[in-house]
């Protein structure tokens, strides 16, 4: 017979995980049943026709594509500032520190990865007020502002992404192309970075679902409630984060609502499948390596 | 016809207005005749009483000319003044009047649109729709804190207020408070439509909203028996009501006065009625 | 070679960029923030009450906000997390134990803002209508909703530090006839204590680095809350709320004293994270 305290921890551990579980799926199913019902393609592109909207010909006023457009166009951006610095100082962490400046690097990462993204956004919107007041009067918040901001938010999980990446890759392999001649360039470049090219996918996609969550940063570095699409990195967009934190705080009527509630489950299902995407590729990078 | 979705709108405004913008061009050539030819961006942030009818303004000028793109963004009055000032955006649209050192520091030029009321709001189900200066004044300082007190039901009020940057805050807190204090256990919301759906979700909550955003999900309160109507505001027999102001700077870009411009029309002006708002022409 | 030293050199140089551009964001709020400091506002800083109409930008009760709410969120959590992580790591009921830890990852994938969304819909008008004071919107509300955010982080790490415990002191354990949980308590509690330690440190962190939940479910009041039902302001939502000051006021400036000071806090909590997680002899913890 088990004594209590056993029987205490089994019975607790199983009450903490069915009431996650049961948060959870209140929460999803929540969305997933409020957002299903008024999701169609009207909320999305308002009164113009998708194909019109596909090809850009015709700014949707009202729906939610432009946000989604938005949204998009942020994620690319940012993944396309934040993926070469990354990648370039996760290989130098990895590769070519030692000792107490790897260290002193890493503990920098670690931080820049806690601070708060609120904090990101006030720094970016400080600057662009700087630069605007200082250098140019063409410089203001605005959607070039906001992915150099984000990339700067994620660029911490993408030098760690590398080095974890690298570092895993196993020590036969790592050895096998310098002991034919190779140098430590060329076995990073022609053996570590394919080798682990799966693992670091599997690192950028994640760190894209981050930007297309996050909202402290671009609410103060150039997200309006209404733009239509953006047409350069320098205009105002909209994007679907904060669209659902801004009805969620001021919709005026059912079908405002109903936009709000659409656009979670949109912003729920993209971040999901990034997070589905980069598991696959991770999962296949194990694979890969057991394989070795 | 498939009902324009127009953010914001009243719904029963929204299908006068999406009649009209339905045909953009058949209504309204010679008001926007103007912005034939013209290309670029005016960027609006600003006053969020003003919104409605930017949105609308915005969403008529941009079918009718595609190569104009019109960015509309909140902030408050105060954000507004001073991002116009600071060459930050376009036009700073602002629900009071800029101070006289805005207006030397930065060059401001200010065109009045429309009048508008600000008036105190309690949720439908609250059956206090009336209230004194003096009750109005004890709930926001937070001496008075239950409804019952007000002959209402036994709930604790709920006070809702904006940010030193609104300009309806300014107004509501000279005018209707006299300036005096408001508590610091009041929530806080970030626009005029933030207070409205606060409010409307809050069955014991008590608001200040623009005369022009009341539609059937706030109740207005009589204030000192006058209710914030569209006469009372007219004739000043409801007191705390104010001018709804675009400012620009004196260099500002054509497209940008065009946009002014166009508000002053007969065209934009209806629209600020249909909205709930007085024109000044 | 020297194509090699070159790519080392460019490496480098984008490495300590990265490093430089971290330790820049805190120059550039002690720069920008200085005012406060220097012009003997300091001790109001933390002193007085939030009231710009009286000049007065205190910001004691972000702080309070900012803290009550983390903490709470904790207390809630920390519970939630242990029970989850024994499940996932010590009982592992089969399939169940499987859906709990794919949960939980798919968890970290839930936009934040999301949460709040919810929660302004689902919770406040249920915590108005269950206490029967205020609106619903409180420190409370507030820290239910960032329990659920924080919950996958301490669940991970919680039970990667269960799964480091060798092998041969649970085979030593079942050996002597001893059960799993048995296992569990006697050994893998205080052989990875340091590992619950991190993960709850790393825990507050992201609470208090959060913005979207507090700004839209605490209802941001300014006065310094007396109770849990209290409406309360974090320094985080109190950032969002006064970015459209004026630049020039002291009133903007002071939002760079909210920065430094969330900033100065989450690098000391990383700091001491790491300190706990590499005694272990573990890698990153990210």
């Amino acid at each position: 017979m088990k004594i209590p305290a056993e029987r205490i921890v089994i019975v607790f551990s199983w009450a903490c995980a069915l009431l996650l579980l049961g948060c959870v799926a209140v929460i999803v199913g929540y969305l997933f049943i409020k957002g299903g019902r008024v999701l169609d393609l009207e909320l999305v592109f308002g009164d113009s026709s998708p194909i019109d909207a596909f090809m850009l010909k015709n700014q949707v006023y009202s729906g939610l594509w432009p946000a989604i457009v938005g949204t998009l166009s942020l994620v690319a951006a940012a993944i396309f500032f934040a993926v070469p610095v990354g990648v370039a100082s996760g290989i130098y962490l990895a590769e070519y520190s030692r000792g107490r400046v790897k260290g002193v690097f890493s503990l920098f990462f670690d931080i820049l990865a806690s601070i708060p993204s609120i904090i990101v956004g006030l720094f970016g919107f400080s600057i662009a007020v700087f630069l605007h007041q200082h250098f140019s009067e063409r410089i203001y918040p605005c959607l070039l502002i906001s992915a150099l901001s984000l990339a700067f938010l994620v660029l911490p999980y993408i030098i760690r992404t590398t080095q974890v990446a690298l570092e895993s890759v196993p020590l036969s392999v790592r050895q096998t192309a310098p002991a034919l001649g190779a140098s430590r360039l060329q076995n990073i470049r022609h053996v570590l970075l394919p080798g682990s090219f799966s693992s670091l996918a599997g690192g950028i996609v994640l760190a894209m679902g981050r930007c297309a969550e996050d909202t402290a940063v671009i609410m103060l570095t150039g997200v309006v409630a209404s733009a239509g699409i953006p047409r350069s990195v320098l205009d105002n967009y909209e994007a679907l984060p904060f669209y659902i934190y801004y009805i969620s705080a001021q919709y005026s009527d059912a079908e405002e609502l109903a936009g709000g509630f659409g656009a979670a489950l949109i912003l729920i299902i993209i971040c999901l499948m990034l997070f589905s995407i980069a598991f696959l590729v991770k999962n296949r990078f194990m694979h890969q390596m057991t394989r070795i | 016809m498939k009902l324009n979705t127009t953010i914001f709108g009243i719904s029963l405004f929204l299908l006068l207005v999406s009649g009209l913008s339905a045909q953009p061009a058949a209504v309204s050539t010679s008001s926007l005749e103007p912005f034939s030819g013209e290309k670029g961006t005016v960027r609006i942030s600003g006053g969020t009483a003003h919104i409605p009818v930017m949105r609308e303004a915005a969403s008529r000028i941009m079918k009718f000319n595609r190569d104009i793109r019109i960015t509309i963004a909140g902030g408050g009055s105060g954000a507004g003044i001073r991002q116009v000032g600071e060459g930050l955006v376009d036009i700073g649209n602002s629900g009071r009047m800029a101070t006289e050192a805005e207006i030397s520091k930065y060059d401001l030029r200010i065109f009045e649109l429309a009048v508008d009321g600000v008036a105190v709001v309690v949720n439908p189900r609250n059956p206090v729709k009336a209230l004194s200066s003096p009750e109005l004044r004890g709930i926001y300082s937070g001496k008075i804190s239950n409804w019952k007190e007000l002959g209402g039901n036994d709930k604790q009020i709920t006070v809702y207020t904006r940010d030193n940057s609104s300009g309806t805050r300014a107004v509501f807190w000279d005018k209707a408070l006299n300036r005096s204090m408001i508590t610091d256990r009041a929530h806080f919301a970030v626009s005029n439509g933030a207070m409205k759906a606060a409010v409307s979700q809050d069955p014991n909550g008590i608001g200040y909203i623009s005369a022009g955003h009341i539609d059937r999900s706030v109740s207005p309160v009589a204030l000192d028996g006058i209710l914030p109507g569209l006469e009372n505001i007219k004739s000043g027999t409801y007191p705390v009501s104010r001018i709804l102001y675009a400012n620009t700077r004196s260099n500002s870009r054509a497209l940008a006065l065009k946009f002014v411009d166009y508000l002053l029309t007969g065209e934009g002006q209806d629209l600020f009625a249909e909205k709930g708002f007085i024109p000044v022409r | 070679m020297r194509k090699e030293i070159l790519v080392e050199k460019i490496l480098f140089v984008t490495a300590a960029g990265s490093v430089f551009a971290t330790a820049g964001v805190f120059l550039f709020m002690f720069y920008l923030g200085l005012p406060v400091i220097t012009g003997g506002h300091l001790g109001d800083l933390f002193t007085s009450p939030w009231a710009p109409e009286q000049g007065l930008y205190g910001i004691r009760s972000m702080v309070a906000g900012s803290l009550l709410i983390s903490i709470l969120s904790l207390v809630f959590a920390f519970p939630l997390s242990l029970g989850c992580s024994i499940f996932i790591a010590v009982l592992n009921p089969g399939k169940m134990g499987w859906i709990l830890k794919r949960t939980v990852q798919f968890m970290t994938g839930i936009p934040t803002v999301v949460y709040g969304f919810v929660g302004i819909f689902l919770l406040v008008p249920l915590i108005r209508n269950l206490f029967e004071y205020g609106s619903g919107m409180s420190i409370l509300t507030a820290a239910f909703l960032l329990a659920i955010l924080i919950t996958p982080t301490m669940v991970l790490i919680f039970s990667e530090s269960f799964r480091r415990v060798p092998v041969s002191y649970l085979d030593a354990v079942k050996a002597l006839g001893g059960n799993p949980v048995q296992a569990f308590i006697h050994v893998i509690l205080p052989y990875s204590w340091q590992g619950i330690i991190a993960g709850l440190v790393l825990a507050v962190g992201r609470a208090m680095g959060d913005t979207m939940i507090s700004l839209m479910v605490a209802g941001n009041s300014v006065g310094l809350p007396r109770s849990i039902l209290d409406s309360g302001r974090t320094l985080t939502g109190h950032i969002g709320l006064i970015i459209a000051a004026d630049f020039d006021s002291l009133e903007f400036k002071s939002l760079f004293a909210c920065g430094m000071i969330l900033y100065v806090f989450t690098a000391l909590i990383v700091t001491t994270a790491r300190g706990l997680h590499y005694r272990k002899g573990a890698g990153s913890f990210k």
